[in-house]
Parts: structure tokens; sequence; C-alpha cells
């Protein structure tokens, strides 16, 4: 690819000198640059940037790359695929989060827990056996049509 | 007016890493002082550079076939070949790589297991209805 070992990223910085080294290979200043801790889980001395998606980038301003919202050199966020204007957003919203979840939670729980209820205490109108007319439908059941149908009634006065 | 509650307003937004604090609540925004002028000048002289070399290579009347981006190129190498010669099994690690390596296996072994035990059960007892019986 035309780039040198000691341009690419290399294991975790120990030594000032090989923090200024690594800050200048990245492009940042020493003060910015921050690496990943050094935990072992393969990060090595790649700068730790805020996580902060790219819908918070300037959309005025002249970028290099204006759909990626990237200028070249600039050192890209471990997760830059996550934070791209297609995917994760991380712009500050009208209400804390807290208040969102809060909320969110509180109509979610009640909505739950009134259909819990109805589930285990139905309610329902009352009602009582169906009615049929004609005696009881005494000629559609098969009744003799020359016989007197039992007289049914479906009433008390 | 009520009363206001304890904290500043920045601190009673709890940015997390879901949402990011808004500018007009970050002191920074306000912050005007000479070291933070200072840092923004550096900031700056190493954009302009970047910008430069870029700039230099988009307009050259011979430009060569792809511009490469050497900040594209390390987030890639970093990402998949400096991995492994930066890892160290600490007991964090272990204890995540075996919580996502062995646990799923053992879940999944209990959860076959008890299923096909159950239906074991029922097979011997008698209640269960072969779905594809040829019977």
């Amino acid at each position: 690819s035309g780039m040198s070992k000691d341009m690419m990223p290399g294991p975790y910085p120990r030594t000032p000198e090989e923090r200024a080294a690594a800050a200048k290979k990245y492009n940042m200043r020493v003060e910015d640059y921050q690496p990943y801790p050094d935990d072992g889980f393969g990060y090595g001395d790649y700068p730790m940037l805020p996580n902060k998606s790219h819908h918070e980038r300037d959309p005025w301003y002249q970028w290099d790359q204006p759909d990626m919202r990237h200028n070249w050199g600039e050192p890209m966020h471990w997760d830059f695929d996550m934070y791209i204007r297609n995917r994760v957003d991380t712009s500050p919203t009208v209400v804390p989060w807290h208040t969102m979840r809060k909320h969110f939670l509180i109509f979610l729980s009640t909505m739950l827990i009134m259909f819990g209820l109805g589930e285990i205490y139905p309610t329902y109108r009352p009602v009582g056996p169906k009615q049929y007319p004609f005696n009881d439908l005494y000629l559609e059941r098969g009744g003799d049509p020359n016989k007197e149908p039992p007289v049914v009634t479906h009433y008390e006065i | 007016m009520a009363a206001e509650p304890p904290g500043s307003a920045a601190q009673r937004y709890r940015p997390n890493a879901f949402v990011s604090l808004p500018a007009e609540l970050d002191p920074d925004t306000y912050d005007s002082s000479p070291e933070k002028r200072r840092a923004e000048a550096e900031r700056l002289a190493i954009r302009a550079r970047l910008k430069r070399q870029y700039q230099l290579q988009l307009n050259n009347p011979n430009p060569p076939a792809v511009i490469e981006n050497p900040a594209l190129l390390r987030w890639v190498y970093a990402r998949t070949e400096n991995v492994y010669p930066t890892f160290r099994p600490t007991p964090k690690t272990s204890f995540l790589g075996a919580v996502w390596a062995i646990g799923p296996l053992l879940f999944w072994m209990a959860v076959f297991k008890a299923d096909r035990d159950r239906k074991e059960k029922l097979i011997k007892e008698g209640k269960y209805e072969r779905p594809f019986s040829v019977f």
C-alpha cells in the first residue's frame, strides 16, 4: 500500500517518546492523543476519540468527503463505520435521555400491567342462554307437523 | 418560577453513551482562554496541513490513480491485523472469551437436553402425539 511499517498502528505506547511519536503518526496533538487503556483487548496504540456520531459534525463545513463528514488524513474513530450518518446517531436530544427512558418505562409498564390484569380478571356483560323462536324451532328440528308442538315460554310475568 | 433543582444544567442532562451533551450546556463552549485558543490554533494548523496535502494531490494535472488516505489505511490495519499482536490474555479478556465462546454452547446443550428429556418422558407415558407419524 505504499506505507511503511512505522506509519501503521503498533503496540501500546509505554514511554512519553513513544506517545509523542504515535500522536505525530496519527496527525494529532500530543495533548489530544489518548490511547485506549492497555487491557489486552487488541486496541494497541490506536487513539481513543470522543464517542460522537457523524450526525453531530458541522454540516456546513467544507469536508474533503462531505457524505462521510470526514477530512483526508483525520484520525478515524475505532467505531467509524457505526457512527456514519446512516447508522447510530448520538446527537443531543431535546429532552434528557434519562427522562425519556423514565417516561417510556412508566407507560410500558402501566400498559403491560393493565393487559395482564385484564387477562387474569376478564370482564364481560352478563349473558343468558340463546332463545330460539317457533317453539324452540320445533319443525326445523324434525318435529312431527301433525302433532301439537310443546309450548315454550321464555318469560315470566 | 419554581425553585431550581440542585446541580448545573449539564449535570441534570446526564449525557451517556447514547446522547452527548449539547454545546449550549457544555462549559467548554464558553471558555475562551488563551490555552484553549492555542490548542485550537494547533489543531487548525494540523488540519490545514492535511488539507493542503490532499488538495495538492487532488488538483494535480497528473493525478495518481487512487489518492490513498493514510488514516483509512491505519484504521483498517488497526481493526484487522493489529488486534492479534496487541492482544494479551488477562483475567478480563479470558473471562469475556469464556462467556461468549463457551457460554452459548453450554446453554444450548442444556436447553436441547431438557427439551429432549421432556419429550422422551411424554412418549414413555404415551401422552405425546407424533406429528409426522407414518401410522
